[in-house]
């Protein structure tokens, strides 16, 4: 074709040309650059001119500088895992309990209107003695003062509002009465304490009989709230030694129980109300008002602690799991039948709890119908449902008991000691969550941690930090809400997902292929012109 | 004067048949508007369309992701009837800057500046080909035209360059400047020219201190880029164009196959890597220049030619429309062409790869009877044929310059060891 | 399980003597079922895991409690000569594609980053809760995987592989965010045995189907089909399980589902790995298969007011008296607070309204860009600007070329 050079020339002439000293190396524009070495069949070729030379090195150093100023800092920028600092001593403190002491102040009142105001004083200090030395458990201790007087009180109101009410966990009037009495107020935080004349302690006395009485009633009020702390304590990575003496086996028991019982804590939880009848009726139930009278004032006392969406839903020819009027207890756990009943999780981000009403006939072998579903819910079986009144009553019943209340008490105390748990749970929780996060950045050095990350572990730690200071408040409880958000957030941040794993020789199989074919021309040219240069010197 | 009449001529017949394909086939310019090897993500006609229509209706047209295009094509195409109701104006548009090019191609064959620069006269002067011959060979070229039909907006940069060479070349430094940061700003990779062609435009003015003529020179780059990318502020309201313009020539997310090397690989690339491999593709495409730039320092409108070709291979979303651009400017070295030395392989590999491209990505997109492989070996052969015609022309070009050290060895063979 | 926590501190020694039904004591039950292979030739693959979830529905873990994960849709497959059916037996007796099935992940969605982010949840808000593994420190999870595997990997599709260490690492995570209580980990690949074998964690039972260096092999065809519709390791644990283990009552252990491993049906070495579990094999082999394969549902009767009606209808009585009770003395709070709120409200007028009021005209302004497209009014104002653009640039170009070209002349 256009090939016209055709010399014919042998080629073992060809490969004779000295290899360094006329050839003249030139960049090929071809992928990958290659050196061309053009070079004539001449034995001695005429010597390169010394700006050929200098041409050659400027180009050789023109791709290198490439390579040193910008492919360099490149692939230590790309390639780096960017891991974000964090605090992880802190972090690790926290875990292990070093960084926050759990205490629960809990401030009780005495309202002592009838005594005078030495005996009150003489009262508070035998009763604090009594209450001292029957406590073994100082992350939780109750402290007594006395209550202003009334009028002072109401003017009080206005001003200090919140701070008053938040501290004081419980009120007691002590008023006296014909016998020796104790009467927890429904509706309010306030223990009544009655006493006959006699008991009114003398101040020479070291103690006496009312002191040891009102102890005591305390503590069997908060028996039940300390347990709770304490097992928690117990169950967290807290140093020992901080935590009671391990509690007898019947109470291990019911807290494994309530421990299992209890959903995990979420600012919202769904409601589904299910009516499921096994034929065409009943068709409908007169839920809306139902859950109107009986279930929103619950709900709304809750809503300082958790937020609840609600929605109905019917279901005719419903089956359940299990057949028979007798349901034995362990078929209990297949009476739901998960395969066919709507009963999925719910579509929005809040967990679900289901309250299932069957309008069957059924009984549960040795009495009852109705039962609780550990972190799911309840059943109610009952053949008529005009009236829901019942019903909704155990429902309320078994949803304070997932939410994870004390069984005993009024229903104000259950509330805040609630709230006191839930706050040490997340307290707790959080925590464990730094602590892992901790471990899992130095155990896994390959991991990638984003700015994000500490952004979230700081927000988590100092709100830790306000919701240590202050447990036993519902501020305690929001503080605890938001650190415990922040870590799980931190923790399954998104883009910390990757396979971590990536051994050398794929790093290997990564760079070479590529990177090779470039590589190797650009070393050998520099290599060549380095040995040149040094010939030239040497022969000068 | 016969000359005026024969580009009058060529340029009427290049229309003619233009506009014949336009009319006759109504279905064509569509069909080609939708062919992967004629529109990438950042010069697709259908997605300046939807770039229009968002514009047009007070949005920003970088919502929604899929408008990549420069922010000043909206206002100029707002200009023109919507194209789907009126596609002739659209079809004469496109037409009209096709002949531009050509023009501007043919004052760049008039300078001789190819066959004699200012450091360097080639042996082989006489050999040439007129200009009228060139622009034919460039209006002509089945790419061209089907580029032109399809109508993606790489050819307005294609036009900018080479009125960006042909002023360069005519030593007009300010416009020549202006011309390329205009493609520059268009398709960002051009601004990888502006080493060569400075050169070449201090070498067409005679008289001035380079260091005033250097200064000079950065000052209206600078000046005209700032010009540019504050218009495009004003016209968009906000600066997010440039992540979505050149963001997306910088970071290749989206990865539409094409006749490049870059989407497969991408598609392949560990996830962690990418980002390692995206900084080599870039660094391996702008190496070249230096390296180039110093070596044929004498020419430096070879050097734009090569690299031209070295962009049509390498860059992140090449086109055919980009592989026109350089065949345009090969003819200029016509004079080399008896030294080339695979010219054979060469055409044989291109045709092959465009006959057979079309059809692997037919079975692999629509019959499902193929995979993506199939037609990324064929662009790999593709870049193949391209690469080794880069290296037979620079091969050629590099002899031509020996020859005049040696011209004992003219017409003798030499040997690659 | 509480119990025995709260003593093994200080007391290891009581805790052995503690009775050991008390330490198996979790929750609630997941399984995490995973295809890893497509394509009509890996039916069995798909069959596998599908007999599998069936088993443990059938056993009462709820569709919420189990993530199924499938690559491909067998029962759609255009060579199926049985559409809309998977088999698992050549004797085609069960429909393992029923009407009831609940695919978490399929097609393309199964892939090793999906699987990992399933298993250490770093989901996105968007990831709805039907396709996440909500387990916490009281969940027994069943892990078992299918597909194509080597030394220390498993083919997902046809793109990918998760490592060992990989899933080493994701269990070491679930671990240490306490996502499961105890973990049995089943797989039946070629060389199954090494993808287990990186394991760090603790209270993980682990089984394989093959040694390094072995494969696993089908079990039978079904020449209907036209594939191999099980494995061979797969099909003789279903086999325990439908026979052995009838009712969720079932008390077969662990161990008696591995001594069932017989390496002479099953054609490859089945490995079982116990020294990540606490108490070591003994204990492990007596977890009950229930505990892993079945659902736990400690339910708790009421049996308050089962004795009689009228005795608790005061309590319940008494209770929502309170109830009523607080809820007045609630609004009555309530309402005093509203008063100050409103008296703040007063008393620093100016500061509130301007912020509620910003936000309100804010919203919309930003809506507008985001979403509505306009009718174009102003279509004259784009043209000046086009017309001032061209002009600008033309202007531009023709003063460069005026102002360079006078000197070229003179």
């Amino acid at each position: 074709m256009a090939l016209n050079h055709q010399d014919a020339s042998s080629p073992a002439a060809m490969r004779e040309p000295g290899e360094d000293s006329t050839a003249s190396v030139r960049r090929d524009a071809d992928a990958p650059k290659g050196a061309v070495v053009a070079a004539t069949k001449r034995k001695e070729p005429p010597p390169e001119t010394l700006g050929s030379i200098h041409l050659r090195t400027t180009v050789i150093l023109s791709f290198w500088a490439i390579i040193v100023f910008f492919g360099l800092p490149l692939w230590w920028k790309t390639t780096a895992i960017y891991r974000a600092d964090l605090p992880l001593d802190e972090m690790m403190d926290w875990d292990k309990g070093v960084a926050c002491r759990p205490v629960f102040p809990l401030r009780i009142s005495i309202e002592a209107s009838s005594l005078q105001e030495h005996e009150a004083q003489h009262l508070l200090r035998t009763t604090q003695h009594a209450l001292d030395d029957l406590n073994d458990f100082s992350a939780h201790h109750l402290r007594l003062q006395l209550a202003q007087p009334a009028n002072a009180s109401i003017s009080a109101d206005g001003s200090t509002t919140g701070g008053l009410e938040d501290e004081v966990a419980l009120t007691i009037k002590v008023l006296p009465g014909p016998e020796q009495a104790s009467e927890l107020q429904s509706y309010s935080p306030v223990l009544d304490i009655y006493y006959t004349p006699n008991q009114v302690p003398s101040s020479s006395s070291s103690s006496s009989p009312l002191a040891t009485y009102i102890a005591n009633q305390l503590r069997t009020i908060f028996a039940e709230e300390q347990a709770m702390i304490a097992h928690l304590l117990s169950t967290s990575s807290a140093p020992p030694e901080r935590s009671p003496k391990a509690p007898p086996p019947e109470v291990a028991e019911a807290l494994a129980k309530w421990t299992s019982r209890s959903m995990k804590y979420s600012p919202t939880y769904h409601l589904t109300f299910s009516l499921f009848t096994p034929t065409a009726t009943p068709s409908s139930w007169d839920i809306e008002t139902a859950i109107e009278e009986h279930m929103k004032p619950l709900l709304d006392t809750l809503s300082s602690i958790s937020n609840f969406t609600i929605d109905t839903q019917v279901q005719l020819y419903a089956s359940p799991g299990v057949s028979g009027a007798l349901l034995k207890k362990e078929d209990l756990s297949g009476f739901i039948n998960a395969a066919e009943w709507p009963l999925s999780p719910s579509i929005g981000g809040a967990p679900t709890i289901n309250f299932i009403l069957y309008a069957g006939d059924m009984e549960v072998e040795g009495g009852g119908r109705s039962w609780l579903i550990p972190q799911w819910g309840g059943v109610v079986v009952q053949a008529n449902v005009t009236d829901l009144r019942p019903t909704m009553l155990i429902f309320s019943n078994q949803l304070l008991a997932l939410l994870g209340a004390p069984e005993a008490g009024s229903l104000p105390l259950r509330l805040m000691t609630l709230i006191r748990v839930r706050s040490a749970g997340l307290l707790l929780k959080a925590s464990g969550t730094l602590g892992s996060l901790a471990r899992l950045t130095r155990a896994l050095p390959s991991i990638s941690i984003p700015q994000s990350v500490a952004e979230g572990v700081y927000t988590t730690i100092e709100h830790l930090r306000k919701a240590c200071d202050g447990l036993g408040g519902k501020e305690a409880l929001r503080n605890a809400r938001i650190a415990e958000e922040a870590a799980e957030k931190a923790f399954f941040e998104k883009s910390m997902v990757g396979q971590v794993y990536f051994p050398d020789e794929h790093k290997v199989a990564v760079y070479l292929p590529l990177l090779g074919p470039i590589g190797v021309p650009l070393v050998m040219g520099l290599l060549k012109d380095f040995k040149a240069w040094k010939k030239r010197r040497s022969a000068i | 004067m016969s000359i005026d009449r024969r580009k009058a001529a060529l340029f009427c017949t290049a229309a003619a048949v233009r506009l014949l394909l336009f009319t006759a086939f109504p279905g064509l310019p569509d069909l080609l508007t939708g062919r992967v090897e004629i529109s990438t993500p950042v010069t697709s006609f259908k997605r300046l369309q939807e770039g229009l229509f968002l514009y047009n209706h007070n949005v920003s047209p970088y919502d929604g992701g899929v408008y990549h295009q420069a922010p000043l094509l909206l206002p100029l195409f707002s200009l023109l009837p919507n194209s789907l109701d009126y596609p002739i104006f659209t079809y004469i548009i496109y037409i009209l800057v096709d002949l531009l090019s050509a023009d501007a191609l043919m004052k760049i064959a008039d300078s001789g500046e190819a066959r004699s620069s200012k450091l360097y006269t080639s042996p082989r002067k006489d050999k040439k080909w007129g200009s009228l011959e060139i622009a034919a060979a460039f209006l002509f070229n089945p790419f061209t035209i089907a580029t032109c039909i399809g109508r993606p907006t790489s050819v307005f940069t294609s036009c900018a360059i080479l009125h960006a060479v042909a002023k360069a070349v005519a030593g007009s430094s300010l416009t020549s400047i202006f011309a390329l940061t205009f493609a520059a700003y268009l398709s960002m990779y051009p601004i990888l020219l502006l080493p060569p062609l400075l050169l070449l435009c201090f070498d067409r003015r005679r008289s001035e201190s380079s260091i005033n003529f250097f200064l000079g020179c950065a000052s209206a780059v600078g000046g005209s880029t700032y010009a540019l990318l504050q218009m495009s502020y004003i016209i968009t309201g906000s600066w997010e164009f440039l992540s979505s313009t050149y963001g997306v020539h910088l970071l290749l997310p989206d990865l539409t196959p094409n006749v490049g090397l870059w989407w497969y690989f991408f598609i392949e690339m560990f996830d962690s890597f990418r980002n390692f491999f995206l900084g080599v593709f870039w660094l391996h495409l702008s190496s070249y220049v230096g390296g180039l730039t110093i070596r044929l320092r004498r020419q430096p409108l070879f050097v734009v030619t090569i690299l031209l070709g070295i962009f049509a291979i390498f860059k992140p979303y090449p086109s055919i429309s980009d592989t026109s651009l350089f065949l345009a400017m090969l003819p200029l070295y016509q004079h080399v062409f008896p030294l080339m030395r695979y010219t054979f392989l060469t055409t044989s590999t291109v045709l092959y790869a465009t006959l057979l491209g079309p059809a692997f990505y037919y079975l692999w997109v629509y019959a499902g009877s193929g995979n993506a492989n199939f037609f990324y070996a064929i662009t790999l052969v593709w870049s193949l044929g391209l690469s080794v015609l880069v290296g037979d022309i620079l091969f050629a070009v590099l002899r031509d310059e020996w020859e005049v050290e040696r011209p004992e060895m003219k017409g003798k063979e030499i040997r690659q060891i | 399980m509480r119990l025995s926590k709260l003593l093994q501190l200080p007391l290891v020694l009581t805790s052995l003597l503690l009775p050991l039904p008390v330490a198996t004591e979790h929750t609630s039950n997941w399984a995490v079922l995973v295809s890893t292979s497509r394509f009509w030739f890996n039916y069995r693959h798909l069959a596998n895991v599908l007999s599998l979830y069936r088993t443990v529905k059938r056993l009462g873990i709820p569709d919420s409690q189990i993530i199924l994960m499938l690559p491909d849709d067998m029962a759609c497959n255009p060579r199926n000569a049985f559409p809309g059916t998977v088999y698992s037996n050549a004797d085609r007796a069960v429909d393992l594609y029923g009407d009831n099935i609940e695919v978490d992940y399929r097609g393309y969605e199964v892939t090793v980053e999906n699987f990992i982010r399933l298993l250490t949840d770093r989901v996105g808000e968007e990831m709805p809760r039907s396709k996440r593994l909500l387990t916490d420190d009281g969940s027994n999870i069943l892990v078992y995987m299918t597909g194509h595997g080597g030394n220390e990997f498993l083919k997902f599709q046809d793109a990918e592989e998760i490592s060992a260490f990989d899933l080493a690492d994701a269990f070491e995570q679930m671990w240490e965010k306490k996502r499961y209580h105890e973990l049995l980990f089943m797989i039946d690949t070629c060389q199954a045995n090494t993808m287990y074998s990186k394991f760090y964690s603790p209270n993980i039972i682990a089984t394989g189907s093959s040694e390094i260096d072995e494969s696993s092999y089908s079990h039978h065809a079904d020449n209907d089909v036209g594939v191999a519709v099980i494995d061979r390791y797969t099909y003789y644990n279903l086999e325990f399980l439908e026979t052995k283990v009838r009712e969720p009552s079932s008390k077969t252990t662990v161990g008696d589902l591995f001594d069932s491993y017989d390496s002479a049906k099953i054609h490859s070495n089945a490995g079982i790995r116990y020294d990540l579990f606490p108490g070591g094999e003994k204990a492990a082999r007596e977890r009950l298969l229930m505990d892993f394969f079945g659902n736990v549902q400690n339910v708790e009767v009421d049996t308050t007011n089962s004795s009689s009606g009228n005795s608790t209808d005061a309590e319940w009585e008494e209770d929502i008296l309170a109830l009523g009770k607080k809820i007045s003395e609630l609004r009555k709070r309530q309402e005093a607070l509203d008063l100050q709120a409103q008296a703040q409200v007063n008393n620093s007028s100016s500061v509130p309204p301007p912020g509620s009021l910003k936000s309100e005209v804010k919203l919309p302004t930003s809506k507008i860009r985001a979403a509505k497209v306009e009718v174009d009014n102003s279509w004259f104002g784009k043209k000046a600007v086009g017309a001032w653009a061209l002009a600008g640039c033309s202007l531009v170009w023709l003063a460069g070329s005026y102002l360079e070209s006078s000197p070229s002349a003179s």
